[in-house]
């Protein structure tokens, strides 16, 4: 096996991850345990009866778009979530919507697996919905950006592609579980190849214009062959780890 | 105080998902990993609060390299003493440990462990400690050479050459189970 092939392989490994939920709650457990060490007093609060009516109202409405966080489709509350999160994707530019949409179609897939682990055969359908929709957006995202004009940045671009990896990767896990395909992600995937394309070729051509050294020489070269074999991520590996020395 | 919890609570964010990592890939365990991890950040955070404290009218920069170092320290002390208590209870050499797996494993580790970079995972926690540490931190950590260097309170040329040995050992281990 080579360098090549064994680290690609190490690398699979960053699907070990913790559980989202756990995280949260460790998270509230480390943090939340120094509220009372700060000296509030909750008991005092209580004294100012009248001006608090409209803060707990406030705090209500927090609580249940809270809430409403750790439901999954299907249930009451995620018209709720998904209220927020069509928030977020609205207010986000044109390079952090396709991130943002992949991060909601991984989150809809974390949902999938709750479901099958609860065997809650009635949310099943309107989840694998939804992560479907997520997916056809993420891809119509993805197509929309112009690397001459959106960004060019090879770091934000990876993040995009791992996030993209990590999703079809977090796709065959659950399908695994459930003994069923999800969705399709063919229109994601070709969406991303072109990406990488686009993105390999305008990098490229930056290189290009630039002096470099012996060793960058042979990258770029190396990255340039990639690139002709339509190898664009392989391209991609070694463009950036030209731009990481 | 709460310009502290937040400066941690941002540490937490990006070191959490990493220290897991670190910790699962040797004791093979959600449950054990989770409950390692939890402890990391519990005495990270103590740690940072009495540190900070003791700083604050010198209005220091949080430095979160330093304190992602700090953590990773921490992961391998409690690992090493999840692995002495185990030892005293059941006389079983710490290098020739089996990595424990949960009999009561979930759905989610149960795809884990059907997919195909199994042997990689089982090949690298029973690596040497201080080879699966550099290809950990350097592969899948994403560490830099400086970093992983004042981790270990090595040489830069030192650690370089780990890797290359760790890698080498992993290869080996490897072919080892195809065989």
């Amino acid at each position: 096996m080579t360098d090549k092939e064994l680290i690609r392989k190490i690398k699979e490994l960053k699907e070990v991850k913790p559980r989202k939920d756990w995280v949260v709650f460790t998270k509230s457990q480390i943090l939340g345990e120094d509220v009372h060490s700060e000296g509030v007093h909750i008991w005092s609060v209580f004294q100012w009866r009248t001006a608090l009516a409209p803060v707990i109202s406030v705090l209500v409405i927090i609580g249940l778009f809270g809430f409403a966080q750790y439901t999954v489709p299907g249930d009451l509350l995620f018209s709720v979530k998904k209220v927020t999160e069509t928030v977020q994707v609205g207010l986000s530019s044109a390079i952090e919507k396709p991130q943002l949409r992949l991060e909601l179609a991984n989150k809809r897939l974390e949902e999938l697996m709750r479901i099958a682990q609860a065997n809650d055969v009635n949310s099943l359908g309107p989840a694998i919905e939804e992560f479907q929709g997520n997916i056809s957006k993420a891809a119509e995202d993805l197509a929309a950006i112009n690397v001459n004009v959106t960004t060019s940045d090879p770091v934000v671009l990876k993040g995009l592609m791992e996030e993209a990896k990590e999703l079809t990767q977090n796709k065959k896990k659950v399908e695994n579980v459930l003994g069923t395909q999800v969705g399709d992600t063919q229109d994601l995937e070709s969406a991303l190849m072109q990406l990488e394309k686009k993105t390999a070729a305008h990098l490229i051509a930056d290189l290009e214009e630039r002096t470099l050294s012996e060793e960058d020489q042979i990258l770029l070269e190396e990255a340039k062959e990639h690139f002709d074999a339509g190898e664009y991520s392989l391209a991609l590996e070694k463009i950036w780890m030209l731009s990481n020395k | 105080m709460s310009q502290l919890r937040k400066q941690f609570s941002k540490i937490y964010d990006q070191n959490v998902e990493r220290i897991y990592r670190f910790i699962f890939l040797k004791v093979s365990s959600q449950e054990i990993a989770e409950d390692l991890t939890s402890e990391v950040f519990t005495r990270g955070w103590q740690a940072y609060k009495d540190q900070r404290l003791k700083t604050k009218d010198q209005k220091e920069k949080c430095d979160i390299k330093n304190v992602t170092a700090f953590l990773y320290q921490i992961a391998r002390n409690l690992i090493a003493d999840h692995y002495r208590q185990k030892a005293q209870a059941q006389f079983v050499s710490m290098e020739n440990v089996t990595p424990v797996v949960d009999t009561g494993v979930n759905l989610e580790e149960q795809a884990l462990l059907r997919s195909d970079f199994d042997g990689v995972r089982t090949a690298l926690s029973n690596l040497k400690e201080d080879y699966r540490e550099v290809i950990v931190w350097y592969y899948l950590d994403e560490l830099k050479v400086p970093e992983i260097a004042k981790i270990l309170g090595k040489s830069e040329e030192a650690v370089r050459v780990q890797i290359h040995r760790a890698l080498n050992a992993l290869r080996e281990k490897l072919r080892g189970a195809h065989k």
